[in-house]
């Protein structure tokens, strides 16, 4: 505890936010164990961890959003206790959440006004006076915004300079920003960091909750570290280094994270020849042997997640052509895609891979029900040992195949998807993101498996923003900005600057 | 771009997002009125159109509460029953007391009653509000029967204001009806575009989470939106029983379904949030007038059936493909 | 924890069978059979089993179609007006042709290509089932009053045809016997075949069933198919009993056979749901009603008990699963 002052020992002013032995309880798990931080006016404090580390939770109690079951929230010196984020924001704290929290329909300046929209006063709405002070606020932070646009055209980063405006219309003293760049281009995030040096200097405290490092060397001046729900320090990140940082999170430096074996390469399986498609891709082309990793590195944005669905006949294409083996993906859709051996497992488990009713066995065999089928009858008994030896072999964590899929974690339940396709035999395997909300225990595994997958012969086709997971497993890197590939490499002979300068274009 | 956006939305008399689907309802409804005005000498007259706009008078309250209803979120399948069931607190207040008034108050009481039910099991109780009122569709529809005994209970005290509310002309020549539901159209347009609580419903039914966030009791309001509902559809009661003259237990059968096909035909989202009350009650008269139009061309009344359901399902579609080309 | 559950559920089977869906259905089944038959002693005669067989027959069949539709995740509201379409198409083709098998061809033929029609307007013109579906039934009501204003009759006096819905077969009832090999037949398809899979998973994820490659599309084409198929069916069987083809027939028909569906387990989001589960909810419904008759109840709680067992069944539902639509 005695490191908070240690930290900033000159500043004797009342903090903004002081939490003080905050803990969380959910059904079995302690999701924030006895954390106190203090955030000064003009301050930034960065918040780290792995995913399940309390980050989220924390948020949201000083949100309002949960209650908390012991410890203390107080803003300027007095304790709050909020019944609902409303009461948060009246507080004068307002978090901008990953999820940006606006009405698309609605306008700029109406989104602003959301909590209490201003009215006359025989009690009706006060548009002009609504649409001026939404310009005042605008012109005071120095945001290019139109009060009369609507929120749904906006991009997200235009979206967030929303939130924040909300934030100064209820003169909020404290901004919390959760993993705000997730979906910005770099120079959006240059942005960003300039309006953040703005609201420091009107003397807003802020907490930026990110896992990008680099950002939070940028960006924070003190640093907090919390790590399965616990405080693990809060030092100036100026004291930091990159590996002291990674080190606190994970509580053991991360060396090898990625084995890798040796690959031997055999006939091109993949040949995509100048794919477009109406909204994102421009004239993709590229080639995929077989026991290769073909590495697409692309920010938030470049169409990693649109290439991926148009190869496998999800989404359609305007012109351009996806060979497998030599022969063609036509009709584009993803029934021909399979039967010629090529599949995606999405970025997206939830909304695009889960049957979260369903059993794991159900899940699993999705894909390759034809190889239990005679006649139309599933052939349960043979389903069931196979899904078994898949458990086995992935060391899928679980009680019993019957179990919902839904109870199983991340990690397990990205294994069950992979299991779904190499139940079917691919040739070639599209994998989005596939380690995104997956702890580092897990992550390991995927990639030995991803790994081993490679080496038995099958194409892999990894698209990812992670620089780690690109340079640990891919044979060859692609990068992609705007659509468009910039530029390709071998992984033997490339730096991590030469392949983000290839990004940021 | 900023002042031109501000001058829009200063003049536009509609909704800002929706104002294209509203332009396309408008010049639809234009294009009905001209070809029956070709086909039939009787239709372009005044008496003709203000007949209409009397004959559309019920389905435009019931419309304007399940466009609410919608609009926050949930659904109300219930307003047929509640049609039904209103008239007769309505027929039977009114012939014990000879109180128009009174009347009145215990037909609305009853609407208040059934949206209450509705709004507390949907809302409250987190029952998805389909089932909940396709579940009260037939329970009040079994009531009625179980009271009237499936026989008219008709109104013995033959009141002057009573028969003049459904059936007089205002200034000779609006229909009564067709004055309260604009009446109704005006108020609830004005208090979903110019009120925090019309503002929020929106909110509510775009993503309730997020209004949650900004403190609305999303509950609460969408409670209120299944009262107003049922309020609608018991003046829509009120209307019929008063056309009628009595309280008849089949009344109000189907009006659910019109109601509804009116309300998407003008514009609102089944997935909440989305829609103009202004675009709802384009909806209803496009769907109204079509229905007159037939009949002036003498075409069997069943058409109309015919041609409205082929109506719903090509602007639907329409809307479907609009959507997936942008 | 998983573990830990199993303990808990070994250590309380009554929970245990409160908790499970099928289990529920049964003690409520029991229940009301207890219930029912100490009031009455018609209620476990032979004749009366006869009848609610054959008043269940009818539900199930369509019911049956129903929950493979509703586990695919559309829904088909023009049933009851399809029911009462194919009938009197069934009656007036054996009237044209003196030739029951191509009456009763021709009712299903009819009840299908209802079913493909709404299968195109949902999968390729993308109009949201409920809507679409609600507007064929608004053209049905209406085109099957420009087919034939009154009930078709038999008008050749064909003695086979009344004899076949009304006969037995092996004791059992035709339309019971007919209602059993299709539930046989949908249970068989939805627990043993991939077809039945594909059902589910388009229900329950259909992105992930399309990336699985899969059409999600052709797999709800043939639900609507087989419900439309199976209206048709159930048209040939209602003639047949009433000797007649009725154009009012199957009014609120599409609400007993959801509510029946929906009593059962199947969820109206899709990906959830079993024959089985419907078998007794159909039965459930049907026993209440003749159950209405025998303790000589107003025959109109027929339409009020539904709605209430609708709602309640879906409340405990929730309660059961301890999660809400929220």
């Amino acid at each position: 505890m005695t490191e908070l002052n240690i930290a900033d020992p000159t500043n004797t002013s009342v903090p903004v936010l002081s939490v003080s032995g905050l803990t969380k309880k959910f059904p079995g798990v302690l999701a924030l164990d006895d954390v106190s931080i203090e955030v000064r006016s003009g301050e930034v404090l960065a918040i780290i961890g792995e995913n399940g580390a309390g980050k989220s939770t924390l948020i949201k109690m000083l949100a309002g959003v949960y209650k908390p079951d012991g410890g203390t929230i107080a803003i300027n010196g007095e304790v709050q206790n909020y019944a609902s984020p409303a009461d948060a924001l009246k507080a004068g704290t307002k978090v901008v959440f990953q999820e940006i929290a606006l009405i698309p329909e609605f306008t700029v300046a109406e989104n602003i006004f959301l909590e209490s929209h201003l009215i006359t006063r025989i009690g009706t709405i006060d548009w002009p006076e609504i649409r001026r002070r939404a310009r005042d606020i605008f012109e005071r932070a120095g945001f290019a915004l139109d009060p009369d646009a609507k929120v749904g055209d906006l991009s997200i980063s235009q979206q967030q300079l929303v939130e924040i405006s909300r934030a100064l219309a209820h003169d909020a003293k404290l901004v919390i920003m959760d993993e705000p760049t997730s979906s910005l281009t770099p120079l959006e995030v240059r942005h960003l960091f300039e309006v953040i040096e703005r609201l420091k200097s009107l003397g807003i405290a802020i907490i930026y909750v990110s896992h990008k490092l680099e950002e939070i060397f940028e960006i924070s001046d003190r640093c907090t570290i919390l790590r399965d729900g616990k405080w693990i320090s809060t030092q100036p990140t100026s004291s930091h280094t990159n590996d002291s940082l990674i080190k606190d999170m994970v509580g053991r430096s991360i060396d090898d994270l990625f084995p890798r074996s040796e690959r031997k390469f055999g006939d091109t399986v993949v040949q995509v020849d100048g794919l477009y498609t109406h909204n994102r891709l421009d004239n993709i082309s590229f080639n995929v042997r077989a026991g290769e990793v073909l590495g697409f590195f692309g920010l938030m944005g470049a169409g990693r997640t649109e290439l991926a669905k148009a190869i496998v006949g999800y989404d359609p294409i305007s012109a351009g052509s996806i060979k497998i083996n030599g022969n063609l993906l036509s009709p584009h859709s993803t029934i021909k895609s399979k039967s010629l051996g090529l599949g995606l497992l999405s970025e997206d488990r939830k909304e695009e891979g889960l049957m979260m009713d369903a059993n794991v066995t159900r899940n699993m065999t999705l894909s390759a029900l034809q190889k239990f089928t005679r006649g139309g009858f599933v052939n349960a008994a043979a389903e069931t040992k196979t899904a078994q030896s898949f458990v086995d072999r992935f060391r899928i964590k679980l009680a019993k195949l019957g179990q919902p899929i839904r109870t199983l974690s991340g990690g397990n339940q990205q294994k069950v998807l992979l299991s779904r396709w190499l139940m079917y035999g691919l040739e070639v395997i599209v994998l989005d993101e596939p380690t995104r909300g997956i702890d580092v225990g897990a992550k390991t595994e995927i990639f030995a498996l991803i790994d081993e997958l490679a080496s038995q012969g099958l194409a892999v086709i990894l698209m990812t923003s992670e620089m780690p997971e690109l340079l640990g497993l891919s044979d060859r890197i692609c990068v992609l900005a705007e659509g468009k590939i910039t530029a390709t490499f071998e992984t033997s002979n490339v730096t991590q600057e030469e392949i983000l300068d290839a990004a940021i274009q | 771009m900023p002042q031109s956006n501000n001058i829009k939305s200063k003049f536009s008399l509609f909704s800002t997002s929706r104002g294209n689907s509203e332009l396309a309802l408008i010049v639809s409804l234009l294009v009905v009125i001209t070809i029956f005005s070709f086909m039939s000498e009787y239709f372009l007259t005044v008496r003709n159109l203000t007949n209409v706009l009397g004959q559309a008078s019920i389905i435009m309250a019931l419309a304007m509460g399940v466009a609410i209803v919608l609009i926050s979120g949930e659904v109300d399948i219930s307003v047929g029953s509640v049609v039904a069931a209103v008239a007769i607190p309505l027929v039977e207040i009114m012939n014990a007391t000879d109180s128009l008034m009174l009347g009145i108050a215990g037909a609305l009481a009853l609407g208040l009653m059934i949206g209450a039910i509705n709004g507390y099991l949907s809302a409250y109780l987190r029952i998805n509000s389909l089932i909940v009122t396709l579940g009260t569709l037939f329970i009040i529809r079994g009531f009625v029967y179980l009271y009237t005994g499936k026989r008219p209970i008709a109104d013995t005290g033959y009141l002057e204001n009573f028969f003049q509310l459904g059936s007089g002309r205002f200034l000779d020549i609006l229909p009564n009806p067709a004055l309260v539901a604009g009446i109704i159209v005006i108020f609830f347009i004005f208090i979903m575009r110019h009120t925090r609580f019309g503002r929020r419903i929106y909110a509510v039914g775009s993503n309730a989470e997020v209004a949650s966030l900004a403190g609305y009791n999303v509950r609460r309001l969408r409670f209120y939106c299944f009262i107003i509902c049922s309020l609608l559809a018991s003046v829509g009661g009120i209307l019929l029983s008063s056309r009628l003259g009595s309280a008849i237990h089949t009344a109000g059968m189907g009006y659910e379904f019109q109601a509804i096909a009116a309300v998407v035909l003008g514009g609102v989202s089944l997935a909440g949030g989305i829609g103009s009350l202004f675009g709802v009650m384009l909806g209803v008269l496009i769907l109204a007038f079509v229905s007159n139009g037939l009949g002036m061309i003498n075409l069997p009344t069943e058409w109309q059936l015919v041609i409205t359901g082929l109506v719903i399902i090509a602007a639907v579609a329409l809307d479907a493909f609009k959507k997936k080309s942008r | 924890m998983p573990a830990t559950e199993s303990i808990k559920q070994i250590t309380n089977p009554i929970k245990k069978i409160l908790t499970s869906e099928v289990g529920f259905l049964v003690l409520s089944l029991l229940a009301l059979i207890i219930g029912i038959s100490s009031f009455s002693e018609q209620f476990l005669s032979a004749p009366n089993a006869v009848a609610i067989l054959h008043q269940s027959s009818l539900v199930l069949i369509v019911a049956i179609g129903m929950t493979v539709l509703l586990i695919s995740g559309e829904v088909d509201i023009s049933v009851g007006a399809n029911l009462a379409f194919s009938s009197c198409v069934v009656m007036a083709v054996i009237n044209q042709t003196d030739s029951i098998a191509l009456g009763a061809l021709a009712g299903i033929a009819f009840g299908t290509s209802v079913g493909f029609i709404n299968a195109f307007v949902t999968t390729v013109l993308k109009v949201n089932s409920l809507i679409g579906t609600i507007a064929m039934m608004m053209m049905l009501k209406g085109g099957v009053f420009l087919f034939t204003r009154e009930a078709i009759q038999n008008h050749h006096q064909l003695p086979l045809f009344p004899k076949i819905a009304t006969g037995f077969v092996l004791g059992i009832p035709v339309p019971a016997l007919i209602a059993s090999i299709v539930a046989i037949i949908g249970w068989v398809i939805m627990t043993r075949t991939k077809a039945g899979r594909l059902f589910l998973a388009t229900g329950a994820n259909q992105k992930a069933t399309r990336l699985s490659g899969y059409s999600p599309e052709r797999v709800k084409f043939a639900a609507f198919l087989l419900t439309g198929a199976l209206t048709g069916l159930a048209a040939v069987i209602l003639a047949s009993l009433i000797n007649a083809g009725q154009p009012t027939a199957g009014g609120g028909f599409e609400l007993i056979v959801i509510a029946a569906v929906l009593l059962g387990g199947t969820s109206l989001m899709g990906g959830r749901g079993t024959i089985l589960g419907t078998i007794f909810g159909v039965l459930i419904l049907k026993i209440v009603d003749n159950g209405i008759i025998l303790l000589r109840l107003n025959q109109d709680y027929q339409i009020i008990f539904p709605g209430i067992v609708l709602i309640l069944a879906l409340y405990m539902d929730q309660k059961r699963r301890g999660t809400t639509n929220d």
